[in-house]
């Protein structure tokens, strides 16, 4: 199993969990399902926490680990970030490409006369030029 | 004398000129031919910029013993000279750090936002029509409130859609959006995308850099549009335009609304003729091959009479 989906199946079970877990606990659900070392376990954990998406708190000769957010908070920060907008951050950055950006309701209107003015089939058909 | 003409070039292809061509509209009609016009001015300004400022390196220092550009011209004209050839060095140095700078503050960002894109996406809550259309590589779905279509550009790029805006258009129109983000990702326009932010970010007044910005950014989404239409048809395309338009937060007002305007009356328009793809491509061949011809031409005799000795 790719390494992605493996991340994907911790963060669900650390989601789950409400609680921090152990890289012991996360390997026991884990292993209920299929054949998994465990310090692939460690070594997942470790990448999440490099990624500041868990957090990791030491707890005698453990570490346990827990979501730094819940699942909707973390879509809707990547959310945020996405919609960005802010001129003066964009400006000096270029880091997402959108489709396109938000738009006022009066020139959503306009927007809308414009696509009346689209006639059919023009650019699939061989309209002449 | 080669350095004041070379600064004169370098003023003009840095202030009215990249003023003068954000204001036209025949360039949407072009938006390739257009946008390697703007790179060709771009760099163009930044080749005579250092043209002026060697230009004036070579005659404080000749081969000749002591000043003799000092001794010739008295200290007003060789402090003069002085200044411009330090001011075209803090022009240099600041515009490779700047771009530095923007280039590792976009990566982090991108690579931070790839990282929980693929954490977050979901893949179970998908229809049978979407997960036809979404199956090829690299598209992600996004559970949330917003309507989103973006991608995260780079060695490992993504499409990132929300199952909002979905569900908000046909399958045609997210066709559409697809063709659009992929021919991004395809032709890496965050590229020329990153050289104008950075030229942007380096010197944000006196010259036209925002309106050159703007300028690229809208002709790079032309230039999607036109590869969009192409396989997806030119009426999903609008109508999804017009549809992912009218989603932004009434809260929070950007200033990118005529852009979306301009694309979609531009759908509607008729092709370009065919001669001002060429001219526009002949004028950046002019603005390009003029200044490297008359920094390279010198050189190349210099050099040549240096071994010919």
């Amino acid at each position: 199993m790719a390494l992605g989906e493996l991340e994907r199946d911790v963060m669900d079970r650390l989601w789950a969990a409400g609680e921090p877990l152990t890289v012991r606990e996360v390997h026991e659900q884990l292993a209920a399902h299929r054949k998994i070392a465990y310090t692939t376990v460690m070594t997942v954990l470790d990448r999440l926490a490099k990624k500041h998406v868990v957090r990791q708190e030491r707890e005698g000769r453990a570490f346990r680990y827990t979501p730094v957010a819940s699942r909707e908070q973390m879509v809707a920060e990547l959310m945020l970030d996405a919609l960005g907008g802010v001129p003066s951050v964009d400006d000096r950055q270029a880091a997402l490409v959108h489709f396109i950006g938000g738009v006022s309701p009066a020139e959503a209107a306009a927007l809308r006369e414009a696509l009346d003015a689209v006639a059919p089939d023009r650019g699939n058909s061989t309209s002449p030029a | 004398m080669t350095a004041v003409w070379f600064a004169a070039l370098a003023l003009l292809l840095a202030g009215p000129v990249p003023a003068l061509l954000a204001r036209a509209r025949w360039t949407w009609q072009v938006p390739r031919a257009a946008l390697v016009l703007w790179q060709a001015i771009a760099l163009g300004a930044v080749l005579a910029t250092l043209g002026a400022g060697l230009a004036s390196l070579s005659l404080l220092v000749t081969e000749e013993p002591g000043f003799p550009f000092l001794e010739r011209h008295g200290p007003v004209q060789t402090t003069l000279i002085g200044l411009g050839s330090a001011l075209v060095a803090v022009v240099t140095v600041r515009f490779w750090v700047v771009a530095t700078f923007v280039g590792v503050r976009t990566r982090r960002r991108r690579n931070r936002h790839r990282d929980l894109v693929d954490l977050l996406h979901r893949n179970e809550s998908l229809s049978q029509v979407n997960a036809a259309l979404l199956s090829g590589t690299g598209v992600r779905v996004l559970a949330g409130p917003g309507r989103v279509a973006y991608c995260v550009p780079g060695v490992r790029s993504r499409v990132v859609v929300s199952d909002a805006m979905l569900a908000s258009l046909t399958p045609e129109e997210v066709r559409a959006v697809l063709a659009h983000e992929r021919a991004h990702l395809r032709a890496r326009h965050d590229l020329v995308l990153e050289g104008f932010t950075a030229l942007h970010a380096a010197f944000p007044r006196v010259v036209s850099s925002q309106a050159a910005l703007d300028s690229v950014r809208l002709l790079v989404e032309m230039l999607a549009d036109d590869a969009a239409r192409r396989r997806a048809g030119t009426q999903p395309l609008a109508r999804a335009l017009v549809a992912l338009a009218g989603s932004g937060d009434p809260g929070q007002e950007m200033p990118v609304g005529s852009a979306a305007l301009a694309r979609v009356r531009r759908l509607a328009a008729r092709p370009p003729r065919r001669g001002l793809s060429a001219l526009t491509y002949a004028a950046a061949a002019v603005v390009l091959g003029g200044p490297t011809l008359a920094i390279a031409v010198p050189w190349l005799q210099a050099s040549y009479r240096a071994l010919a000795h």
